[in-house]
């Protein structure tokens, strides 16, 4: 076994060019790992050897025939997807019950783009059920262990993504990220995971939960294979109308130093409540390296950003509630059969086939969208949804980044938080960046004095600026390196 | 804490949204309900007089169109692939009108 999955695109691709070993092999390999290595993680709702083969061959006839570069950037590089994104002949089950058996019909254009780029896809990942949660404990078909410590959480919603990439499965998976989705668990996980701008990927195919905040991104072991897989993803798809016209190559932001940069700093986020020691530590002794780097570090405020999250729970609940209407029972998806009136079939299906966090989100949607209680959380969350974009561009105007936690705390135990509300707040950090729409990601910066767990710190970028982002985490990666394989999972580890 | 919903709000709300509930879930969804809403509380108390809202990231998003040309899609039998029930090529549902319908 080469344990190809554990290397990066740029070592996978010399060793395919210089014929060490094949597509083929890597995709049997990685595959093989899987089956050992998830059977403690459980990040894989489903593998799919055929597709996976299917690609390989695919990559293998371009280097007999002389040229792996026309099998694409990402030619022979073992990715994955959470389990949201469609990808035609595999089950898309949102982690739910109401669509366990479905089958998708048709390829997502995040994944098509990544396919098409010549990455071998080996299956599809475990997630909070329709991505409602912050801790892959949602899942319908069983929770994903964070590599790091097994009796930890992942994070979520794209836990199974994260996990997948930490244990060293995949060189590369897709997540998405309505509130944090991305963000939280690639800081639990330790491993680098971006959510860039609105409008940057198209989401076309992938399950919508929150349609003006939705958005999806990378989850890698470095910088490099991330700005590689951006290449890949960005760009305008007539699928999706809110995708836009994005040609920036973000690889070339890898390599331009960080002196000079101007970071942001926000008072508010680093001196919230709820902020555990050691992540503060952590990111103020990342600040203090980049500004011996050469960065400039400026204070910035955003005197509103703390109403993000109720703005949040207010907006994500009414989207769901209408994106999750399309659940009838009729057209696909789960059905309580038997019944002799609709509206029997419909309420019977939904209760079985939705579960309790997708049910308390669509309610919770379905209260706020009433009339009368409309103008006076509706209405007044799309408000300050201004202010706190208005705060940003405001911010932007003095830096070019600005560096956070990705989450207040490193990954909890399993069951620690059983609370929705408490909940809510791991996402502090990553909410306000949906509601604006700006581009944010997590990047390892070791881990925790106390827990010995990873600690991601964020980079907020302006809206279209994502390339910022990678010449800040390449600085990051400079000097702690790039993310480690968890450690029983790595070479010589336990599992 | 506040009383914003009751269980029989809770039951209304169900029924609009369609979500069938037992009276042991409606008890426990009235408790979850309150607590989150307790949470938006800070977006009732802002001066938001003159503040424009913003229902998208992209603001200047008009209607985007595409070229109306013929494409590929699903033939019939893809489309019905996943259906719970179907029947001479159409969705089957229980019967909505006489004998047996809604009421």
């Amino acid at each position: 076994m080469g344990n190809f999955a554990m290397m990066d695109v740029a070592s996978i691709q010399a060793g395919l060019r210089a014929k060490e070993f094949t597509a083929r092999e890597v995709a049997e390999d990685a595959l093989a790992r899987v089956a050992v290595a998830d059977a403690q993680v459980h990040a894989f709702l489903e593998t799919c050897p055929d597709l996976a083969f299917a690609a390989a061959d695919r990559v293998d006839a371009a280097i007999a025939a002389g040229d792996l570069a026309k099998a694409g950037t990402l030619a022979g590089i073992p990715v994955a997807f959470k389990d949201n994104m469609n990808l035609v002949g595999t089950h898309t089950t949102c982690a739910s019950h109401m669509l366990e058996n479905y089958v998708s019909p048709y390829t997502a254009t995040c994944v098509k783009r990544i396919i098409d780029q010549g990455g071998i896809p080996l299956g599809k990942l475990n997630m909070d059920e329709f991505a409602f949660g912050s801790s892959t404990e949602n899942s319908a078909f069983g929770r994903t262990c964070n590599p790091w410590d097994l009796g930890r959480v992942p994070g979520g919603s794209s836990g199974g993504s994260a996990a997948a990439v930490a244990a060293g499965m995949c060189t590369m998976t897709l997540g998405s990220d309505t509130g944090g989705s991305i963000r939280q668990p690639g800081s639990f996980c330790g491993v680098v995971a971006v959510k860039p701008t609105y409008g940057v990927v198209s989401r076309y195919g992938v399950v919508a939960f929150g349609s003006s905040l939705d958005q999806v991104g990378p989850f890698t072991r470095n910088v490099r294979d991330a700005a590689l897989s951006l290449n890949a993803l960005a760009g305008r798809d007539v699928l999706d109308c809110t995708s836009q016209d994005v040609t920036t190559d973000f690889t070339a932001a890898l390599d331009q130093d960080v002196k000079g940069m101007r970071i942001g700093v926000v008072r508010e986020f680093m001196d919230a409540a709820g902020l555990t020691s050691e992540v503060k530590a952590k990111i103020q002794e990342a600040l203090d390296k980049l500004e011996e780097a050469g960065a400039e570090l400026v204070e910035v405020a955003l005197p509103n950003v703390h109403a993000a999250i109720s703005a949040y729970y207010v907006i994500a609940p009414c989207e769901a509630f209408s994106n999750l209407a399309r659940f009838d029972s009729v057209r696909y998806g789960f059905c309580d059969e038997g019944h002799h009136d609709l509206g029997g079939q419909y309420e019977a299906s939904r209760s079985g086939g939705f579960g309790v966090e997708a049910r308390r989100r669509i309610m919770l949607g379905s209260y706020l969208l009433s009339s009368g209680v409309y103008t006076k959380y509706y209405y007044p969350a799309q408000q300050v949804r201004t202010l706190i974009t208005q705060d940003y561009q405001k911010a932007f105007e003095q830096v070019d980044c600005i560096i956070a936690p990705a989450a207040p705390n490193v990954a909890f135990k399993f069951g620690e938080i059983s609370d929705p509300a408490t909940m809510y707040l791991s996402d502090m950090y990553t909410i306000s960046i949906n509601i604006a729409g700006n581009g944010g990601m997590s990047m390892p910066i070791g881990l925790g004095a106390d827990s010995g767990m990873p600690v991601g710190a964020q980079i907020i970028t302006p809206a279209f600026k994502d390339e910022n982002m990678i010449r800040a985490a390449a600085a990051l990666e400079r000097i702690y390196g790039t993310a480690p394989i968890a450690p029983a999972f790595a070479e010589g580890g336990a599992c | 804490m506040e009383q914003y919903v009751t269980e029989s709000d809770v039951r209304r709300i169900a029924e609009y949204a369609r979500i069938g509930l037992t009276e042991e879930e409606v008890a426990s969804m009235t408790v979850d309900l309150n607590s989150v809403i307790e949470t938006l509380k800070p977006i009732t108390e802002y001066n938001l007089e003159g503040v424009e809202p913003t229902f998208h990231p992209i603001g200047s998003l008009s209607n985007v169109m595409r070229e109306d040309v013929e494409g590929e899609s699903f033939t019939q039998e893809e489309a019905l692939a996943n259906a719970p029930a179907a029947q001479d090529g159409c969705f089957l549902i229980p019967s909505i009108l006489g004998e047996g319908g809604d009421k």
